[in-house]
């Protein structure tokens, strides 16, 4: 459904996008991540038609956005990252004006405009003046501009943005809910909600897509050792030294936080290694007389694959 | 075409939602209201003198055409501030995002527009044309004069407009979109005075001439229509609309 080939695009002296392709299949969610001034907001931008690239294309539902503009925009829905409201109009009048803008047919209209008003729970302030209303309901109302059209592609940027935790489960939620039948690329810089309601994901770092695939695969493929948790008694530092030594041990650090007297070891070991290495390590723990407290494997969090990603 | 009315009609109604619309009516009917009365009791005076001392008696068709020179005068400071804000507040507030990403070309975006700054400065137009028709009904004048009149300054207000909303399209500041609007149109004003001493004469002075909208909007004030001055008028328009159409593609590129 989304197509994008081979974008670049430069500011001046800077490179912003760098060879950047990617495609979304139909009926997915799937995450763009990256840090601020990755480059999302530009390639999404290109995407929808509002910025020019220098090379590559980009292609919605089949229409290419620069060859078939209106045909691609007919089937497109974008959020972008400054909410593109009219503060003097009541939230009624603004919906009802996006929705004419994309063409919804007339005798369609307001059943449109009320069903998008109640999905994003914005009935009770309607007749208020966008310009009245705190951020969270501004975005609201942005994203329901973005959706009064029933778009098959949904292009969301940052959509959680300035919410309070209720209202970004909500979002959330929604977003779920509008999968299957729209195509949707989110982009965020928030880690744990790209892992939580999206089926793929898309990393990208100064202008380059360095890793894309399902959470499972991200995590697999970066991780390429496991990271344990070992928590002793006492005398962590000799305990330290002792399980450097071992074999299949690739790194070991202190952990910074400690809990009591009971101190904590953050060690690493190749998958590739013997599956004994973390026997060997609680033998030396208890051999040396270190008080063995606890030995964990830690799960690979999407901040992990993220740091190891844009490194 | 229906895109080019929703555009419209929600630019039209965003003028008398804020103080803006309200504001220009206001001082245009304000300052031409004073304007002809001045002129009224001018022309009463210079009638009686004409009529105790002798010599020519002011003509009814020359109190209307000074009232629309003053018209073509007032509307260099209104026009920049009817045209400023059709682009500029919209880049600025990024709600031009939503005509962009929307099924809708760029012709369309820019007609919308144009039409509503041309609605809104109609209804200035109608509403101060009480004027000439106060002239109507308690004079005779010719108002063949009135009729040509009221149809070259609209011409004159609508390229005016596109060339407001040009400058408005290139700059995401109101102010400056506001200056050089007025100092463009200013100097449209000026540039058939201007001509001799930046020319020395000859074919340059006859084009500098021509591009100044002054004897242009003459001829209509005599009570003349003809068609170069017909073709001019829509020319120019012509001209800034497609303009402000490139510039509004252009956005794409900068």
């Amino acid at each position: 459904m989304i197509e994008v080939k081979g974008l670049s695009k430069r500011y001046g002296q800077l490179q912003a996008l760098n060879d950047v392709s990617f495609t979304v299949e139909k009926g997915q969610i799937v995450g763009f991540l990256g840090a601020n001034g990755a480059g999302k907001t530009t390639t999404m931008d290109i995407l929808c038609g509002c910025s020019g690239a220098d090379g590559g294309s980009a292609k919605i539902a089949g229409f290419d956005i620069t060859e078939q503009p209106i045909e691609a925009k007919k089937r497109l829905g974008y959020l972008p990252d400054v909410p593109p409201l009219h503060t003097e109009m009541t939230v009624e009048d603004f919906v009802t004006y996006a929705a004419k803008l994309h063409k919804v047919p007339l005798n369609a209209l307001s059943a449109r405009v009320n069903d998008t008003l109640q999905r994003l729970s914005l009935m009770e302030v309607r007749s208020r003046l966008v310009g009245n209303l705190s951020k969270g309901y501004r975005q609201r109302v942005a994203l329901a501009q973005a959706i009064v059209h029933d778009p098959e592609v949904l292009v969301l940027d940052e959509p959680t943005e300035g919410l309070d935790p209720g209202q970004i489960v909500q979002i959330r939620e929604l977003i779920r809910s509008l999968a299957g039948k729209h195509t949707i690329l989110l982009s965020s810089h928030i880690l744990s909600e790209v892992q939580n309601t999206c089926d793929r994901i898309i990393i990208i770092n100064k202008g380059r897509i360095v890793a894309q695939g399902t959470y499972t695969e991200l995590t697999r493929n970066l991780a390429a050792e496991s990271t344990f948790r070992l928590r002793v008694a006492r005398d962590a530092g000799n305990a330290l030294v002792k399980i450097k030594n071992l074999p299949g041990v690739v790194h070991a650090k202190l952990e910074e936080s400690q809990l009591g007297d009971i101190q904590a070891i953050e060690f690493g070991m190749e998958s590739s290694a013997k599956e004994n290495t973390p026997e060997e390590v609680t033998k030396a723990v208890i051999e040396g007389g270190f008080g063995f407290r606890e030995l964990s494997r830690k799960n690979k969090t999407l901040e992990d694959v993220f740091f190891q990603a844009t490194r | 075409m229906s895109v080019i009315l929703t555009i419209a009609k929600r630019d039209l109604k965003a003028y008398f939602v804020s103080p803006k619309g309200g504001a220009i009516l206001f001082f245009f009917l304000i300052f031409m209201g004073s304007f002809f009365q001045n002129f009224v009791a001018s022309y009463v005076e210079y009638q009686q003198r004409a009529a105790s001392m002798g010599g020519q008696a002011p003509t009814l068709e020359q109190l209307i055409r000074a009232f629309f020179y003053n018209f073509n005068f007032i509307m260099i400071l209104v026009i920049p501030a009817v045209t400023m804000a059709l682009f500029s507040e919209d880049k600025r507030n990024g709600s031009l995002r939503l005509l962009q990403t929307a099924p809708v070309s760029a012709a369309q975006i820019v007609l919308g527009k144009f039409m509503a700054a041309v609605s809104i400065m109609t209804i200035v137009l109608v509403a101060s044309s009480v004027y000439p028709l106060y002239l109507v009904k308690y004079g005779n004048p010719d108002t063949a004069i009135i009729g040509t009149s009221l149809l070259g300054i609209f011409l004159l207000m609508t390229s005016q407009l596109a060339f407001g909303l040009w400058v408005s399209s290139l700059t995401s500041n109101q102010f400056l979109a506001f200056l050089f609007t007025m100092f463009g149109l200013f100097l449209l004003l000026v540039l058939n005075w201007l001509a001799p001493s930046l020319t020395g004469g000859g074919i340059a002075e006859k084009i500098i001439k021509y591009i100044a909208s002054t004897d242009h909007l003459d001829v209509f004030l005599k009570g003349m229509i003809s068609v170069s001055n017909l073709t001019y008028f829509l020319c120019f328009t012509g001209l800034f609309l497609f303009l402000t159409n490139v510039s509004l593609d252009s956005e794409r590129w900068r």
